[in-house]
């Protein structure tokens, strides 16, 4: 019973266009973002459960922390 | 009333205003600091960046007790209009007028960067440039108008403001990176050391990424790697 909360899941998305490679991202949500060769952001592909607080947490810190201001959070539903 | 005419809001006019010129003078080049991607080794750049946010904060509130005392002090004759309308000081009328504009672009900075998810991130560039236009005219302002300023003490807190002010904006212009440049050494990825960096970790499997703040230990790099270089 109980309505099941924050079901679903989010990705980071990284607009490419915005993006000058500052790394801060990485900095903040290591576990989310890796950087390549040039210091761009390699953002993990597969969702995240939005259940992880402390992964949207940090997400949420990237997000706010982007010099550029190129990163969203976008939220995966769970239906495949 | 009494307190009006008291001289501690005059010498707190002067002392705030040598603050807000220190601070604002860190906050710059911290900001160089952000902007020419310092930082990623033994301090984080997120963390010189959450440095610049947190200081510029308290050099505004500096700065906003320099002006209100100026204003509500009755020494001077400067009224409410002159802190944000530049040529309407009684007092000094074109010195008061520099820091009133340096006020005008400093809220407008600060303003943009509080709007700065719902603005372009262009536009919150463009605006942000104007600090150093803001700095320039706030040393001239105290130069001409401080009482302190052309003195012993004071004087070398001016100068030595403008002299971190004018290196940090020639270091944001030669060493103005506007694409990547160097990736940040927090990264696993990062060249610290060719001879000292970890194995690099296979595949994207986050769980293997190494923390922020370990730091290589061993040096095992195969040879092999090291020569054909990455990738």
């Amino acid at each position: 019973m109980g309505v099941r909360r924050k079901v679903g899941g989010f990705v980071l998305k990284v607009n490419p266009i915005l993006c000058d490679g500052f790394g801060h991202c990485h900095e903040l949500a290591p576990e989310l973002v890796k950087i390549d060769e040039w210091g761009y952001p390699i953002i993990l592909g597969t969702p995240t459960p939005l259940a992880d607080g402390a992964a949207l947490e940090s997400a949420r810190y990237a997000v706010r922390g982007c010099p550029r201001q190129a990163l969203t959070i976008a939220r995966v539903d769970e239906q495949s | 009333m009494i307190a009006l005419t008291s001289p501690y809001l005059w010498y707190t006019t002067r002392a705030t205003g040598f603050v807000a010129l220190i601070l604002f003078t860190l906050v710059a080049s911290l900001g160089t600091f952000v902007a020419n991607r310092i930082g990623g080794t033994y301090i984080g750049r997120f963390e010189l960046n959450e440095l610049h946010r947190s200081v510029s904060i308290i050099a505004i509130m500096f700065l906003v007790i320099h002006i209100t005392t100026t204003v509500i002090d009755s020494f001077v004759s400067t009224g409410w209009t002159s802190a944000l309308v530049p040529m309407t000081s009684a007092y000094k009328r074109l010195p008061v007028t520099l820091g009133t504009v340096a006020f005008d672009l400093i809220l407008a900075v600060w303003i943009s960067s509080l709007l700065k998810a719902r603005i372009a991130n262009g536009t919150w560039r463009f605006i942000h440039w104007f600090s150093w236009l803001a700095l320039a005219t706030a040393v001239v302002h105290g130069i001409l108008v401080g009482t302190d300023s052309r003195r012993s003490f004071g004087l070398v807190i001016v100068v030595v403001c403008s002299l971190v002010v004018v290196a940090s904006a020639f270091w944001r212009y030669l060493g103005r990176p506007t694409r990547a440049a160097g990736r940040t050494a927090l990264s696993p990825l990062a060249p610290i050391d060719r001879a000292t960096r970890p194995p690099r970790a296979s595949g994207n499997d986050p769980a293997t990424t190494p923390r922020r703040g370990v730091r290589p230990s061993s040096p095992t790099t195969p040879p092999d790697d090291a020569r054909r270089g990455r990738r």
